[in-house]
């Protein structure tokens, strides 16, 4: 620019808007560090508001499938919680068998405490079969009660797959199917304890064989039950950790594109501050003189 | 001629015109930040009696100085050229303006607003899917429904309330535009008047070109200047003012004199005593202000409404279509989740139930506890692609806007730097221009002391040698 004539105006208005520019400038920083964030409205980075909001979107993701899997493995605790017992249980019953099946001829009334004893311990699984969490039977389904099983151990759940979504696309089980564990109605293990029981009382020897085998079986039923939930819980773990890593690392993505850089950002608010300092030393100098004051 | 008393009459003819480059200083320093001034210079010129006759002998030196003309130090292309980047800076920062006010009220990105009410919404699904048979799952899900459709209301209530507020702001600039022309072509009679009277006119020029940059401003009008100096403007192409004529710029239709839509596109018309014409419309239509205003009501503000209403639209069909597929707590199908209206758009969104039983979070009848309904519905209606997609359209758009005006106010204000080299007061040059005038009356007065002098000697002291 080439500046023929200088007038007063001219220096007055151009010192107002290079005052102006710079408080500006200084505006904005002082905005960015207060509000500790770059973006504060879409125009400040289109591109980086996008992203913003991609990584805002994901990071809910990622804390909803955590707070998913953590509902799952409540879930899946219970089941082998539950599991682990029915397993003490079926193997306490197998022992008594056994027992009885020795103790056929020592007279009904050994035999009896054994059968009381079977008939408690037919009780206890009953109620590991009815474990919940929350209110829900973990062995029930997609039941709407409290129960999967009433007294006479018939499976009154109703039947359907519990599923936790932990990750994009990926749903893992957390119920175990009731009927598949201990049965149902006449093939329950609860009808099978109560065989047991029968047998005890009548001393029927071969009964009592029959239920040693029978509760083998359970036995083997129940231990591969509880490994399946084993593994889902270990998926679902691992989703988990993988769910939380994901979130911290999104979390950072996302502070590098919308928080300000403090140290950054305070050089500049200082940059700022120097040039603003030197506008308006440079239009109190350019004010003051003209030939007036050298003319008396 | 030489006479005894011809230079005496050449003293006072400097004198007046020194007088006269001491007014018009004064003036211009008087004026020195006065908007739209424009500094004045006297013209002095010799004055001689020599008049080229046959057999004509002159032998004066010259009769004086009389004042010329008082210019005015204007360049007329300079000024058709700042009227011009004045009306593209003004469209812009008009436009800048409006667009930064709404984008204020969008609030992304951040924890609050649309996008994050929509993110809430989308995970309170999950929630309930977690536990299909409690009661706040389900009230939860009904509250983040009812918070995202509020969001989604309040930020078309903003878009509706803007477009509301640049009605009226566009009846108000096309009122200034009406009072500005009448202005202009009054000025334009009383300039040709008073010019014709001989009397200087400098005060209702810098008035009429002040008024010429103003309509610009307003409607990107156009100013050409008529052989007999008197101004004719344009908006739009049609002739808004022409010599002391000015017609009447009228809203045709769009937007009601009491700033409502009357659901027709806008348009503008010139009533004139030469005729009655429509205005083209788009970027051949009216600029500046005016331009920035209409634009913004026909495209980029329905636009963004159009946006928010696909979006809503798609919430609505999307996540009722999922909720019809499952049952609620009582195992009946699900209703209507949301109930919409799509002549209305996003502003009549609303959440269609109160009673959390009626959640359809099951997909399997019978009012068991499945939630895989709910983890369906989680993904229906999903609009985060699509609002993205229109936030970030906006904030370029700002985002261009700004960077635009910041190059057009550069560009205006270096003409504005150069219209100020050329009209502007610089008080030095007065100050010069003062003491040479002073001086030059003192010197002047010392004439007229001088031949004063020099006729008191022939008259007094003739012919008295000796006595």
């Amino acid at each position: 620019m080439s500046i023929g004539r200088v007038t007063q105006r001219m220096l007055t208005e151009g010192s107002l808007s290079n005052l102006q520019q710079g408080l500006g400038r200084l505006a904005r920083v002082q905005e960015q560090l207060s509000t500790g964030r770059v973006i504060n409205r879409p125009s400040d980075n289109p591109t980086g508001t996008t992203a913003a909001m991609r990584l805002r979107s994901s990071m809910a993701d990622q804390a909803q499938y955590t707070r998913n899997a953590q509902d799952g493995i409540g879930w899946l605790t219970q089941i082998d919680t539950a599991l682990d017992s029915a397993t003490s249980t079926v193997r306490r019953a197998r022992d008594l068998a056994l027992q009885g099946a020795n103790a056929a001829a020592s007279g009904p009334v050994s035999r009896e405490a054994l059968a009381i004893e079977v008939d408690g311990l037919r009780q206890s699984l009953l109620s590991e079969a009815n474990t919940t969490y929350l209110d829900s039977p973990v062995f029930g389904g997609v039941t709407a009660g409290t129960t999967a099983y009433d007294a006479t151990g018939t499976y009154v759940g109703t039947l359907g797959d519990v599923n936790r979504r932990v990750a994009n696309g990926v749903q893992v089980k957390v119920d175990a199917n009731g009927p598949d564990v201990f049965g149902n109605g006449a093939t329950s293990a609860f009808a099978e304890l109560e065989a047991l029981s029968v047998a005890l009382r009548a001393g029927d020897q071969a009964g009592i064989s029959a239920s040693i085998n029978t509760l083998n079986t359970r036995l083997d039923t129940i231990t591969s039950a509880r490994t399946a939930a084993g593994a889902r819980f270990q998926r679902i773990e691992q989703a988990d950790l993988t769910a939380s890593d994901a979130g911290m690392s999104l979390e950072n993505q996302l502070s590098v594109i919308e928080n300000a850089d403090l140290a950054a950002t305070t050089v500049d608010l200082k940059l700022q501050e120097v040039a603003y300092q030197a506008s308006l030393a440079a239009t109190s100098r350019v004010m003051q003189p003209s030939l007036l004051d050298f003319l008396r | 001629m030489v006479g005894s008393f011809g230079s005496i009459s050449t003293a006072l003819s400097a004198l007046r015109y020194n007088q006269v480059a001491l007014d018009v200083a004064g003036n211009n320093i008087s004026n020195a930040s006065t908007d739209g001034f424009v500094r004045r210079r006297v013209v002095g010129e010799s004055v001689s009696s020599a008049a080229p006759a046959l057999w004509s002998r002159y032998d004066g030196h010259g009769e004086g100085v009389a004042v010329g003309e008082v210019r005015r130090l204007v360049d007329p292309l300079l000024d058709t050229r700042v009227r011009r980047e004045h009306a593209a800076l003004s469209y812009l920062e008009s436009s800048q303006a409006v667009l930064a006010r709404v984008e204020e009220g969008i609030g992304e990105p951040g924890t609050n607003g649309v996008y994050a009410a929509m993110l809430d919404f989308r995970n309170g699904w999950q929630d309930l899917a977690l536990n299909p048979g409690g009661d706040a799952a389900r009230q939860q899900v009904l509250g983040r429904a009812e918070t995202l459709a509020q969001a989604l209301r309040i930020q078309v209530s903003n878009i509706t309330g803007e477009e509301a507020d640049q009605r009226v702001h566009l009846n108000n600039v096309v009122s200034e535009i009406n009072t500005a022309a009448a202005g202009l072509a009054d000025l334009n009679q009383a300039i040709l008047v008073t010019e014709q009277n001989g009397t200087d006119a400098g005060t209702l020029r810098d008035r009429r070109d002040q008024l010429a940059l103003r309509l610009a401003e307003l409607g990107g009008a156009v100013t050409t200047v008529r052989p007999d100096g008197q101004f004719d403007v344009s908006i739009g192409g049609e002739t808004l003012v022409s010599g002391r004529e000015a017609g009447t710029f009228v809203v045709a239709s769009g937007v009601t004199p009491t700033g409502a839509a009357d659901g027709l596109p806008i348009t503008f018309r010139i009533d004139a005593s030469w005729g009655s014409t429509t205005l083209p419309t788009g970027a051949a239509g009216p600029g500046g202000e005016l331009g920035a205003v209409t634009d913004i009501l026909t495209t980029t503000l329905p636009s963004y409404r159009a946006g928010l209403d696909a979006i809503a639209a798609d919430l609505a069909a999307g996540v009722n279509a999922q909720h019809a597929l499952g049952y609620d707590a009582a195992g009946a199908a699900g209703g209507a989740f949301f109930s919409y209206d799509p002549l209305v758009g996003a502003a009549s969104l609303q959440v269609a139930i109160t009673d959390p039983a009626l959640v359809a979070a099951s997909s399997i009848t019978g009012g068991g506890r499945d939630g895989n309904n709910a983890d369906a519905l989680s993904n229906a209606g999903d609009n985060t692609g699509a609002y993205q997609r229109l936030v970030n359209g906006f904030g370029t758009q700002v985002a261009a806007l700004q960077r635009q005006t910041a190059n057009q106010t550069a560009l205006a204000g270096s003409l504005d730097n150069s219209w100020e080299q050329q009209a502007g007061v610089n008080l030095d040059e007065e100050t010069v221009n003062m003491v040479t005038a002073q001086r030059a009356y003192e010197a002047a007065a010392r004439l007229l002391t001088t031949l004063d002098e020099v006729l008191d000697t022939l008259i007094n002291r003739t012919g008295l040698v000796g006595r």
